[in-house]
C-alpha cells in the first residue's frame, strides 16, 4: 500500500480542488477493510452467531443423561426461539423440573407445551411437574422471547440429577 | 428511552455502513439501486420502531433523527475535521484528458462511468475533451471540458 502511495496518480493536486491524498487513501483503505468486515459479518450470520445456526444451536445433557436441553445460545431482543427439554423418570408418573437462574429475567415464556400437570414459583424460578409416558420420557417445548440484553446464565434442575447449565446471550 | 437509543444507534450504524459502501454507492440511482434503497428502508423501519407503533414513539424517533442530523451539520460548520470525516473530500479522476487509473481503481470506477457523466452533463464524446473530472463529495462525477 505504501508503494502505491508513491504512484504519480496518487499525488495530491491543488487545482481545481485542493486534495489531501493521504487522507483519501485512508478513506479508501477504510472502505476496503469495511468490505472485509461486512463479508465476515455475513459469514458469521450464516454460521449462526446472531441466532439460529451452527454456532448458536446447543444440545446439552446432564452427566447422568436424564435431562437433555436443546436450545439457542444466541437470541435477538424481541424475537422468539424454541427450547426443547427432555427428561426421563419413572414411567407414567410426574417428574419435577425447575427452570432456575436468570432465564425468567432475560426471557418471557410465550408458550409451554404440553401444559405441565402443575406449576408453581420457587425461590429461584419456576417449578413444573410434567407427565412421563410409558417409557418414562417427557418432553417440554418452550418458546422463549428475548426481552433483555446481554448474557443470562440459567439452570434446568431435575431433583436427584445434575443441573444442566445454560448460557444465553441476547443481542439488541 | 429506548426509542431515542434505537434511533441514534440506527443513525450511526447506517452512517458507518454508507461510509463503507462509499460515496458513489447511491449517488446515481439505477432502478435496482432504488429497489435496494426501499429494502434498506423497510429493514430499518422495523428496527427503529420495534413493536411500538404509537404516535409518540414515531414522533420521538423522527425528532431524534432530525436532532442528530442538525447537530452534525452544526458540528461540520464549526470543525473542518468533522466535516471532512462525515462528508469526505472531492477527488480528481481525470486530469487534462488522462485517466488517473490508480485513483479509479481505489474508487471502484471504470472509464464508462466517467464518459456517462461527461455525455450527460457536457455532451462530451471523447476522453481527450475532458479537462477535469472530479468525484464530488456527494458521489456525483462533475466534468469540466477542455477550453477550445
Amino acid at each position: 500500500m505504501n508503494d502505491d502511495a508513491e504512484h504519480p496518480d496518487l499525488h495530491g493536486r491543488k487545482f481545481p480542488v485542493r486534495e489531501d491524498m493521504a487522507y483519501q487513501l485512508k478513506v479508501w483503505r477504510f472502505e476496503r477493510c469495511g468490505w472485509y468486515m461486512l463479508v465476515l459479518l455475513v459469514v458469521l450470520g450464516l454460521a449462526g452467531l446472531f441466532s439460529r445456526g451452527l454456532l448458536s444451536t446447543r444440545d446439552v445433557r446432564s452427566d447422568d443423561g436424564r435431562v437433555r436441553v436443546q436450545y439457542e445460545m444466541f437470541h435477538r431482543n424481541g424475537s422468539t426461539n424454541s427450547m426443547k427439554i427432555s427428561v426421563s423418570g419413572p414411567p407414567e408418573s410426574t417428574v419435577e423440573l425447575e427452570l432456575a437462574g436468570e432465564i425468567l429475567e432475560g426471557f418471557s415464556i410465550e408458550t409451554l407445551q404440553p401444559e405441565p400437570a402443575r406449576a408453581r414459583s420457587s425461590a429461584q424460578g419456576i417449578r413444573l411437574w410434567v407427565q412421563t409416558d410409558t417409557q418414562g420420557q417427557a418432553e417440554l417445548f418452550v418458546t422463549l422471547r428475548g426481552d433483555g440484553l446481554g448474557l443470562f446464565h440459567s439452570r434446568i434442575v431435575l431433583p436427584g440429577s445434575n443441573d444442566v447449565k445454560l448460557a444465553q446471550f441476547i443481542f439488541p | 428511552m429506548d426509542s431515542v437509543l434505537r434511533a441514534a444507534a440506527m443513525y450511526l450504524a447506517l452512517m458507518v455502513l454508507f461510509k463503507i459502501a462509499g460515496r458513489r454507492s447511491l449517488a446515481e440511482l439505477t432502478t435496482f439501486d432504488f429497489v435496494l434503497l426501499m429494502m434498506i428502508g423497510e429493514a430499518t423501519q422495523q428496527a427503529l420502531l420495534g413493536d411500538d407503533f404509537s404516535i409518540t414513539n414515531g414522533i420521538l424517533v423522527i425528532v431524534t433523527l432530525i436532532a442528530i442530523d442538525v447537530g452534525l451539520s452544526l458540528l461540520k460548520q464549526r470543525s473542518s475535521w468533522a466535516s471532512r470525516l462525515i462528508d469526505g473530500e472531492p477527488t480528481i479522476i481525470v486530469e487534462n484528458g488522462k485517466l488517473l487509473r490508480q485513483r479509479l481503481r481505489h474508487a471502484r470506477l471504470v472509464e464508462a462511468d466517467i464518459m456517462e457523466a461527461a455525455r450527460s452533463s457536457q455532451g462530451i464524446e471523447k476522453l481527450e475533451e475532458i479537462k477535469f473530472a472530479i468525484i464530488e463529495r456527494n458521489g456525483k462525477i462533475s466534468v469540466i471540458p477542455q477550453e477550445r
